[in-house]
C-alpha cells in the first residue's frame, strides 16, 4: 500500500498546469473545466471535466462524474460517465452506475452499480449500405440484359415496345432524375429506365404494385436467357 | 504534503474548506474557508467570500475578504470588496474597491 501510494504521487506531480484538490481539502459544490483533475481530499457535488479526474487513495469523492477518462483508486460514491474510459485501480472502492466504452476493474477494487458499455450509432450506415448495394447490382444486372437484348433487337420489337410503355407509366415518378442522363448518353436510354423501374419496385408501397406487375411481367418473356445471365453473374 | 491547486481552466461553483495552502489559477466562486494562505494567481478569479490564515492576490477577487493574519494586494490585481486582516498590503498599481477594516 505504501508503495503504491508513492508510486502514485509521484506519476502525477502537484504542478502547475495541473488541479489538485489536496489532503486536507474539502470542496463542497460543482467543479467542472478542461484540465487533469487528481483529488486527494474530499469533494461533494458534482464534477465533470473534459480530461481526465484521478481520484487518490486518499480521495473521496460523493459526486456524479462526467468526464473523459476517470481513474479511481479511492473511494467514489456517484455515478461515474465517462467519454473513454473508467479504470478502478486495486483499492478503489465505487458505488454508483458506470457509463462508458471502456470499463478497467483490477483485482482487488470494490464496485456496486450498473455498468452500461454501450456505444450508439451503427444501424443507419448499414440501412445506407444495402439500399446503394441493391440499386448498383440492380443496375448492372438491367445492363447486361440490354446489351443482349439489343443484340437480339430485330427478333423481339415487341419488347422493346412493352418497355417504352414502362418507361412512359414511370416517367412522371422519375422525370427530374431520367431527363439529364438520357440527354447525355442515348444508348444507354432504356437501361436507365429500367433501373429506375427496378429501384421504385423496391421502394414504392403496395398500392401501385398492380400496375408494376403487367409491366414486369410481359419483358421476362422476351429476356429468355436470364437464368443464364445470373450464372454468369455469380462466377 | 502537497499543495491544492485549481488550474486555469477549472472553475468550481461551491464551498472549498479545509486547512492547507491553496493556489486558484481558474475560478471559484461561493465561499472559501482556510486555516492556511491562499494564493490568487494571475488568472485565477476568486468571487467568493474568503476566510483565511493570509491572502495574497495577483488577480481578481470579488468578495468580502476575512484574514486572520494578513492580506497582501499585488500590483495589478483588481479586488472588489471589504478586507478585514490585522495587515494589508497593497502595491502600487492594485486596484481596489471597498472598506478595510485592520482591527484584526
Amino acid at each position: 500500500m505504501a508503495s503504491s501510494r508513492q508510486h502514485s504521487s509521484g506519476t502525477v506531480p502537484a504542478t502547475d498546469g495541473l488541479t489538485v484538490i489536496g489532503q486536507g481539502i474539502h470542496v463542497h459544490g460543482r467543479i467542472h473545466g478542461e484540465e487533469d483533475l487528481r483529488i486527494e481530499g474530499r469533494v461533494e457535488g458534482g464534477i465533470s471535466l473534459t480530461e481526465t479526474v484521478y481520484i487518490a487513495e486518499s480521495g473521496v469523492v460523493v459526486a456524479t462524474i462526467d468526464a473523459r477518462d476517470v481513474v479511481v483508486s479511492g473511494v467514489v460514491v456517484g455515478n461515474v460517465s465517462a467519454t473513454n474510459s473508467v479504470s478502478l485501480e486495486p483499492g478503489a472502492k465505487l458505488v454508483g452506475d458506470i457509463s462508458a466504452p471502456r470499463l478497467i476493474i483490477a483485482d482487488g477494487a470494490a464496485f456496486r452499480g450498473n455498468v452500461a458499455m454501450t456505444e450508439g450509432g451503427s444501424a443507419p450506415p448499414k440501412r445506407a449500405r444495402t439500399t446503394t448495394s441493391r440499386s448498383s447490382s440492380s443496375s448492372t444486372s438491367t445492363k447486361t440484359k440490354t446489351t443482349k437484348a439489343s443484340r437480339s433487337s430485330s427478333s423481339s420489337s415487341s419488347t422493346s415496345q412493352s418497355r417504352a410503355s414502362t418507361a412512359k407509366r414511370s416517367t412522371p415518378r422519375v422525370a427530374a432524375i431520367r431527363a439529364p442522363k438520357s440527354t447525355a448518353r442515348p444508348d444507354d436510354e432504356v437501361t436507365v429506365i429500367v433501373k429506375h423501374a427496378a429501384l421504385s419496385e423496391e421502394e414504392e408501397p403496395k398500392a401501385s404494385k398492380s400496375t408494376k406487375k403487367k409491366a414486369k411481367k410481359s419483358p421476362p418473356r422476351g429476356r429468355v436467357p436470364k437464368p443464364g445471365k445470373r450464372r454468369v453473374n455469380r462466377r | 504534503m502537497a499543495n491544492t491547486v485549481i488550474g486555469s481552466t477549472i472553475v468550481i461553483d461551491g464551498e472549498i474548506t479545509g486547512d492547507e495552502d491553496l493556489v486558484v489559477q481558474g475560478t471559484v466562486k461561493g465561499r472559501v474557508g482556510l486555516r492556511e494562505n491562499i494564493m490568487v494567481e494571475e488568472s485565477g478569479v476568486l468571487e467568493a467570500n474568503v476566510e483565511t490564515a493570509t491572502i495574497t492576490i495577483h488577480g481578481t477577487v470579488t468578495g468580502d475578504i476575512q484574514a486572520a493574519e494578513r492580506a497582501e494586494l499585488k500590483s495589478n490585481c483588481r479586488v472588489v470588496g471589504d478586507i478585514r486582516a490585522p495587515r494589508i498590503l497593497i502595491a502600487d498599481g492594485a486596484s481596489f474597491k471597498g472598506n478595510v477594516d485592520m482591527d484584526g
